[in-house]
């Protein structure tokens, strides 16, 4: 009965939001200006500064009041300019031998303050991004592009050395443009402590309102935007650091979106028939990683996990999809490997290591493994199959995943211990490669470039994030290429022979990949929510007239 | 006096640098990096790590931070939050005054109603009265905060409706006028302050009850007895100032205790206090944040310790002859 009642919830789920697409394209024609949308976060933001904002809150905040060139449309598509939709940029014009873009700004564009959004604010965005002394963490988003000129006022022209397939993503997609008049003579540390550092002055369809330490953000419709006036008035954060406290915010009325409910929530919410929960492709994978290196001493091989045989053997012993299906119900997906299904670029047929105790028995077996001894642990020349397992205590599905995992693998003679360590703790372990294996999980970004600094040879130096030093040069090879293909099919094809090259290799056993979720009132009306960043198209939420509540009806106020 | 005084703020500044010192070493050797969501990132170079480690002067040896901070802190400035990314100094001023609010109202409350449930039970020892308040006391003396905190919010805020769900102010809190504003708080701090003054009049009861029960059977109890005086003038006039002197000791207890409890029950009800700030510093390693946070605890216990002093001077005669 436990089993089914998360099930049947999500049954419910589905239903609930085939109802609403059936409902949004009749009722479309109703939409007018109006209502407030409350959003239940967990975290506040830490600064309202996109090239130094570290913290979802802050990114969705300052998505919606500044503006990208260009924005990423829902297929996720990172190659050429396909499914990109004009933002700041009204066109733009490649040239013929596609190491430049030319973008035409839109002359109506305007900054909140009332002053014209001009070519040299791009300019002056992406000094601000790669100049060393910001430290922004998107600045190596943006390496591919040599510079960035203004030749008139209208007109931004992102230059690059050589031509890639994701020239158009890296131009448009990590960089929103900043006002270059707000920031004048403030560079490096400094903009830390910019006034636009915590209250922002963007072109985008909601400008800011205020900021209250601890309690909430507002944002309200910039009635006059170029792009159009949004439906609603008013977006609010409200912040709640206790988890219980922003569900039932949601629940009570309080709050009308709650992202990424746990499944205990989205049961319940199935009881609610004024909300409705959206499952969403995830871009989160996790894995058991195995270190390759002894943590003892980095130089000499793991005595058990540098034996590709052996982490095979071990792979096949976990049953993933019962331990995912436990764990997560139908909440995640079993991984494919190191990439997530919502990326165009994976091929989802790749052939994995199949579950099998036997063949991890016999296989243990033949390497010389063997059970010896009272406690039925497998033994070569005197040394225990046994290691630890790092897992982050904040994360409840990924300590109990491990504590399936630990008895799966004990039916083989393996033992594997479990270390629960707090999530500063669990990561300083990780990036000093201080550990047998770690429970990790990666989210990942709308490119699946961060492949080379996690899985490939480039990642797996002091500081670099491929903790388990996994290094296999014909997947080195076949990443680089399947980056540089200039089509989506032949993109996918290379990711398909890379992704099959690690997974035979087995340099981690691949778990789940979680869907995210995110609840929202059924008075609010949404179009498609894109599975990155739901929020990229609250402009174009809305709420009936009929329907609306206390708080919809108070305008824009200030 | 002034003398007594002076000696003791000295020993107060002794007790808050060692507490200072100590906890700079522990939390700096604690295993962790401020920056360990940029490290979980693999989008973040070394480069920018280092960067930002060298901007925060994190990369200078523990020593010459620590040189560095204590020299700052004497000038006034607590440093830089890096999870909120504001001086440590706007950051507190902000959550201090509200964490302050929540504990002079349960302080006060507490007090109050945890000696009146010990002068009822003590006036009817062993009556049902004095059972069933002392099995509410042990009850709310058990529990932990989060817990109470937790069911008084899905009780009154969503069951029945009657309070808002955490928070300090309402959504439209700035159009509100002035009285309405005030309301507005007093409406949201109802439950936190009532949760933390159920916690705490517990402990004061039975610390006051206790004490009560030593007094009661003294010869200037009997003797006011004799004199045919009412019990209840008895207890409140004659043994109630007596009993009062460990609830004195209490009280100077009662500032990290109720500190302590804020943490839980703020975060719970989203009050945007003190409570978060430390939850958060440590979960984030912001360092000079918890800092300051610890410094401010470590003053309240001091500051608690010496108002204790002072009244336990003020309620007993031969304390202030023997000085």
């Amino acid at each position: 009965m436990r089993q089914l009642a998360p099930l049947t919830a999500l049954l419910l789920i589905a239903l609930a939001c085939e109802g609403d697409k059936q409902s949004a394209s009749s009722e479309n024609a109703a939409a007018a200006p109006g209502g407030t949308v409350v959003i239940s976060s967990g975290g506040e933001p830490d600064v309202l500064f996109p090239p130094l904002s570290a913290t979802t809150t802050g990114q969705q905040i300052t998505d919606l009041v500044y503006d990208h060139l260009a924005d990423l449309g829902t297929s996720l598509n990172t190659v050429g300019d396909e499914g990109f939709t004009p933002h700041l940029a009204k066109s733009w014009t490649w040239s013929p031998d596609s190491l430049s873009i030319q973008f035409h700004l839109d002359p109506r564009a305007k900054w909140h303050d009332g002053l014209p959004v001009r070519a040299s604010d791009v300019a002056f965005t992406y000094a601000i991004y790669t100049d060393s002394a910001t430290a922004s963490p998107r600045a190596p988003l943006v390496a591919s592009v040599d510079s960035v000129t203004a030749p008139d006022s209208l007109t931004a022209v992102f230059w690059f050395s050589k031509r890639s397939p994701t020239q158009f993503f890296e131009a448009t997609d990590p960089m929103v443009i900043l006002p270059e008049h707000a920031l004048q003579g403030i560079r490096g540390q400094a903009l830390r402590t910019a006034p636009l550092a915590r209250a922002p002055i963007g072109s985008g369809r909601f400008r800011f309102v205020n900021w209250t330490a601890g309690a909430s953000v507002e944002i309200a419709a910039d009635t006059a935007n170029y792009r159009g006036r949004p439906y609603l008035d008013r977006v609010v954060w409200r912040i709640a650091p206790d988890p219980n406290t922003t569900f039932t915010r949601l629940i009570g009325g309080e709050a009308d979106v709650l992202e990424d409910p746990s499944a205990a929530e989205l049961t319940e919410l199935a009881t609610h028939r004024d909300i409705r929960a959206t499952l969403l492709s995830g871009l989160d994978y996790n894995f058991i990683q195995f270190n390759l290196h002894d943590p003892a001493s980095d130089s000499r091989p793991h005595p058990i996990f540098a034996d590709k045989s052996v982490r095979r053997a071990l792979t096949m012993a976990v049953d993933r999809a019962g331990a995912v299906q436990s764990v997560y119900d139908s909440l995640a997906a079993v991984a494919i490997g190191p990439t997530v299904r919502a990326y165009p670029t994976t091929d989802t047929t790749l052939r994995e290591i199949s579950y099998s105790p036997d063949g991890a028995r016999r296989l243990l077996d033949s390497l010389g493994w063997r059970v010896s001894g009272a406690d039925s642990i497998r033994r070569r020349n005197g040394r225990p199959l046994e290691f630890t397992l790092t897992v982050p205590g904040s994360s409840r599905n990924r300590v109990n995943m491990a504590v399936i995992i630990q008895n799966q693998l004990k039916q083989v003679g393996a033992k594997m211990n479990i270390d629960k360590v707090e999530f500063a703790a669990f990561i300083d372990r990780e990036t000093r490669h201080k550990f047998d294996a770690m429970m990790g999980g990666w989210h990942v970004e709308a490119s699946p470039a961060g492949i080379r600094q996690t899985w490939s040879s480039a990642g797996a130096h002091a500081g670099g994030s491929n903790y388990g030093s996994y290094t296999n040069p014909t997947f080195d090879a076949q990443a680089d290429s399947a980056l540089s293909a200039m089509t989506l099919p032949e993109r996918r094809n290379l990711f398909k022979h890379a992704y099959q090259t690690i997974i035979d290799d087995a340099p981690a056993i691949w778990l789940a990949e979680p869907k995210n979720s995110v609840a929202i009132h059924r008075r609010i009306r949404t179009p498609a929510l894109r599975p990155d960043a739901w929020w990229s198209s609250v402009a174009e939420w809305w709420v009936a007239p009929a329907e609306r509540i206390t708080r919809d009806s108070i305008g824009l106020r200030r | 006096m002034t003398r007594y005084l002076l000696s003791r703020f000295a020993q107060l500044a002794v007790v808050v640098f060692l507490v200072t010192s100590i906890a700079f070493f522990l939390i700096h050797v604690a295993p962790g990096d401020p920056f360990a969501d940029a490290v979980a990132n693999p989008n973040v170079s070394e480069a920018v790590r280092a960067r930002w480690r060298e901007a925060y002067g994190l990369d200078k040896p523990l020593p010459e931070q620590f040189v560095r901070y204590v020299t700052s802190v004497a000038r006034g400035d607590l440093g830089w939050s890096f999870s909120k990314q504001r001086p440590v100094k706007a950051v507190l001023s902000d959550a201090l005054p509200n964490t302050l609010l929540l504990m002079s109202i349960a302080l006060f409350a507490s007090f109050a109603v945890g000696i009146g449930l010990a002068v009822a039970q003590a006036l009817k020892p062993g009556s049902l009265t004095d059972r069933v308040i002392g099995g509410i006391s042990l009850f709310l003396f058990s529990v932990p905060e989060f817990l109470l905190a937790l069911v008084l919010l899905v009780l009154f805020t969503y069951k029945f409706q009657r309070f808002p769900i955490g928070g300090m102010t309402d959504l439209d809190y700035p159009s509100f006028t002035p009285i309405r504003r005030l309301a507005d708080i007093a409406r949201h701090t109802v439950l936190p302050a009532i949760t933390l003054t159920l916690l705490f009049s517990a402990v004061v009861a039975r610390y006051q009850r206790a004490a009560l029960q030593d007094v009661l059977p003294l010869d200037f109890v009997k003797t006011a007895r004799a004199k045919g005086l009412p019990e209840r003038v008895i207890v409140r006039h004659h043994a109630l100032r007596n009993a009062l002197l460990p609830t004195i000791s209490l009280f100077g207890l009662a500032f990290p205790m109720l500190l302590t409890g804020a943490v839980f029950v703020e975060k719970v009800f989203s009050w945007p206090g003190m409570g978060s700030i430390i939850v958060g510093s440590i979960d984030s390693r912001d360092y000079p944040l918890l800092m300051s946070a610890i410094i401010i605890g470590s003053v309240l216990v001091a500051v608690g310790s010496l108002l204790a002093d002072l009244l336990y001077l003020a309620a007993d005669p031969r304390l202030r002859d023997a000085r």
